[in-house]
């Protein structure tokens, strides 16, 4: 039995441990207080303002106009729905790719590591190199095209991958499946590797295939990890800021622009503090809906 | 080894001997076909960074170019007439500085959460459960506002500190799941022998817990060398910009015309990350983080 600080204060626990214990927990509550918590509160009062940053200017307080003006803002849902889009493709793709090369290694006996370590490449790059290498291979006269029209011959002629929305956003989820992959790769490898073995040799004796073991043993096991997953990259894809404005910059006329880049461009370009406020809280809020609904929906057993 | 009589089984067991190499020969080709996708894009980085930047645009592109192509003046020119060299001690300052608060931080408040009960415990760990799931980025405004009333702008610790508050919610949450499942014997037999909070986090929760710290500083370290934009958003002038700032300025300032400059300055950019990664692979690719998350 552990004693517990404040509430019980067992013979070999001494009344100075409570000191002892806070001491350990201020610096990470003055840092987050500071950085995060008061951040967010006062983005959620900014966002009824017209916020004016400006040395001695007054900001009105203008109730929720700004919310209305989010959801009027065609703009805004572009951005939305690009961001939406770039997780509903990315997601799924980076779960299944990541599995399926992780099944793969996870079987093999020789140079697991060396593919371990080379699928990781991506991973460690950092977004804007990955992102100014995808423009240079995503261009008009890129290797990309040159692939698809020369080499395999399966597109007549060159693509303009980067100037206009749809081709610009299929180039952004490739770009976030291929780094992607090899973080995926790891987790599942590590969850991969904590599912008993007795439990397929105990079916290969049953006479299951490879395929009733992957769907009855494999992914029961790894439910919880396949969540963790899934969690983690809609969080990050509700992150994507380097890419777009490495890439694109939300051209042309925004019509690429993720959600923060969008919030970026409102604050520094349009200085509307207060719409970017309530764009902000909005977007906070469908994450945090989104993330409820998957624990709702998958319903991991510890997490 | 037996093969058993029940001639279902026995077709099972004869089926697998017989086909064994071919399974994983098919095995080795996806991961090579695999591993061609994810590698190209690299190798055509690097040796685009070799070659002449009148080339960088010349149709067909290649991705190995001949011998007599080659040519390291890109590399010269980013080391020695650029502030290369300023940038990279500017990242690293803060990677190596976020590095270590926030695993000092996060591990502090990790192990109270896990081991204490105290009032307001289960607030503070739901409010860094949400903070986790908001974008850094999406408090730009009022963190901008504080960065500006602390006169952090163009100072590198206006980047220090708040990748700190945003790194230590995640890190705090996968140690907390790590700790967790640190027998907690080891810290009733190190009270009965007169330790402290103190002691006990000290020689048993820093030493145990290694392995996720580890795996979080990684993460962490990786996110400093990164971020755009709140750094490009604080660090104004030439002498404080950290790499990404300045891979992103350079582009700007040359653009779509010198490719081989801006991959020779990205890949230099790699190096560190790199020599860090061939030193800690194990710590990369072991899924650490996933072995915390399911405690």
């Amino acid at each position: 039995m552990v004693p517990h600080a404040f509430f019980r204060t067992k013979k070999y626990f001494r009344k100075k441990d409570n000191v002892r214990m806070l001491l350990l927990l201020v610096p990470g509550l003055v840092v987050m207080g500071m950085f995060t918590f008061y951040p967010i509160i006062k983005m959620f009062v900014m966002s009824f303002f017209d916020w004016k940053i400006g040395y001695n200017q007054v900001s009105p307080f203008i109730g929720i106009e700004n919310y209305l003006t989010v959801f009027s803002d065609p703009i805004a849902g572009m951005a939305l729905a690009n961001t939406l889009f770039y997780a509903v493709v990315t997601v799924p793709m980076q779960i299944i790719l990541g599995l399926l090369v992780a099944l793969l290694i996870n079987d093999i006996k020789k140079f697991s590591v060396s593919f371990r370590l080379l699928y990781y490449l991506p991973v460690i790059t950092s977004w804007v190199v990955v992102a100014l290498l995808f423009r240079y291979i995503f261009s008009n006269q890129g290797l990309l095209n040159y692939l698809l029209t020369d080499v395999f011959k399966w597109i007549p002629e060159h693509i303009g991958w980067l100037s206009t929305r749809w081709p610009a956003m299929t180039a952004m989820t490739l770009l976030g499946i291929w780094k992607g992959i090899g973080w995926n790769m790891v987790i599942f490898l590590a969850a991969l590797q904590a599912v008993p073995k007795e439990y397929y040799e105990a079916s290969s004796i049953d006479g299951a295939s490879s395929i009733q073991k992957f769907f009855y043993i494999t992914i029961p096991n790894i439910k919880g990890t396949i969540l963790f997953c899934i969690v983690m990259l809609v969080i990050g894809a509700f992150n994507t800021y380097t890419p777009i404005a490495v890439i694109t910059g939300g051209n042309p006329a925004h019509q690429t622009d993720v959600v923060l880049t969008w919030t970026y461009y409102q604050t520094f370009s349009s200085y509307r503090m207060g719409y970017a406020a309530a764009f902000s809280f909005i977007i906070a809020a469908i994450v945090a809906v989104i993330a409820i609904i998957l624990f709702k929906v998958l319903r991991p057993e510890r997490m | 080894m037996n093969i058993p009589q029940n001639p279902r089984i026995k077709s099972i067991f004869v089926r697998s001997k017989r086909v064994l190499s071919s399974p994983m020969l098919i095995r080795y080709l996806l991961l090579l076909l695999g591993l061609t996708v994810m590698v190209t894009p690299m190798i055509y980085m690097i040796t685009s960074s070799f070659r002449p930047n009148s080339l960088t645009f010349a149709y067909p592109p290649k991705i190995i170019p001949a011998i007599s192509e080659l040519t390291v003046e890109n590399y010269l020119y980013i080391l020695f007439k650029q502030n290369f060299f300023r940038y990279m001690l500017n990242t690293l300052y803060v990677a190596v500085a976020i590095t270590t608060l926030s695993a000092i931080i996060s591990s502090m408040m990790a192990y109270c959460i896990s081991r204490f009960k105290f009032p307001g415990r289960n607030i503070l760990y739901g409010m860094i459960i949400t903070i986790m799931l908001i974008p850094g980025l999406a408090m730009l405004v009022p963190q901008f506002e504080l960065a500006v009333k602390f006169k952090l702008i163009d100072n590198l610790w206006g980047i220090i500190l708040f990748y700190t508050a945003w790194v230590v919610p995640f890190s705090t949450f996968l140690i907390k799941g790590f700790i967790d499942n640190i027998p907690k014997e080891l810290d009733e037999s190190m009270y009965i022998d007169g330790g402290t909070v103190f002691t006990i986090y000290q020689k048993v929760i820093i030493p145990m817990a290694s392995p996720a710290i580890a795996a979080v500083s990684i993460f962490n370290f990786l996110f400093a060398f990164e971020e755009l934009g709140w750094a490009q958003t604080i660090l104004r002038t030439d002498q404080v910009r950290t790499l990404s700032v300045a891979i992103t300025q350079f582009f700007q300032a040359h653009n779509r015309t010198d490719w081989g400059y801006v991959f020779a300055i990205t890949n230099l950019s790699m190096i560190p990350v790199i020599i860090l990664y061939l030193l800690l692979q194990r710590y990369f690719i072991s899924g650490l983080s996933s072995g915390a998350i399911k405690g």
